[in-house]
């Protein structure tokens, strides 16, 4: 039980990895937004899904249920209001001037 | 065997130093949304270290904290972000 646990916390690294790539590299402000935050949504998932793994106990095994459905719940809700926001204040989908 | 707190220590780091990458781009972000995804980033990060770090002391209630970080984190960016789109204004 420990290792499959191990396997997981080690791929998670990998996607949080990526996701501070994708923060510095991409130019247009949807694309970093979008990637951004599903890379980080997979992330936090595989985290909380190996620590479930090595917790022993009735108590824990729920409040980490608890938590990984209201991750997936609100956080592309959370990325979902961001860009209406954006898309409703009048930014542009395509912007090539504008500079890191 | 593999001791499994060391691996738990160093998912800590990792995730200590995507924060200081988020701030950092938080802090010349050339616009405002990018500044509310940061801080939603932020908040997300912050949740997963509050619940390893109940793993690695054993403890039940921290999780409760993380579970209530996690509303605060979600609220602060729908309210900030429909606050912005209504440009202050009561709709």
């Amino acid at each position: 039980m420990n290792v499959v646990a191990l396997i997981i916390l080690i791929l998670s690294w990998f996607f949080i990895i990526f996701g501070m790539i994708s923060i510095f590299s991409l130019k247009n402000m949807y694309a970093r937004i979008l990637s951004a935050t599903t890379i980080d949504t997979v992330a936090s998932f595989l985290v909380l899904f190996a620590l479930m793994f090595i917790s022993s106990g009735f108590q824990l095994i729920v409040r980490f249920l608890i938590l990984i459905i209201f991750l997936l719940i609100t956080n592309p809700i959370s990325s979902h209001v961001n860009i209406r926001s954006a898309y409703l204040s009048g930014i542009p989908i395509k912007d090539e001037e504008v500079q890191l | 065997m593999i001791d499994i707190k060391l691996f738990l220590l160093l998912t800590m780091m990792l995730l200590v130093l995507a924060i200081i990458a988020s701030f950092i781009r938080m802090l010349k972000g050339p616009r405002l949304w990018d500044r509310i995804l940061m801080l939603n980033l932020i908040s997300a990060k912050v949740v997963l270290i509050i619940a390893i770090y109940a793993i690695y002391m054993d403890s039940l209630t921290l999780l409760d904290i993380a579970i209530s970080y996690g509303i605060i984190g979600f609220l602060t960016m729908t309210l900030l972000s429909k606050f912005i789109m209504t440009g202050g204004r009561e709709k």
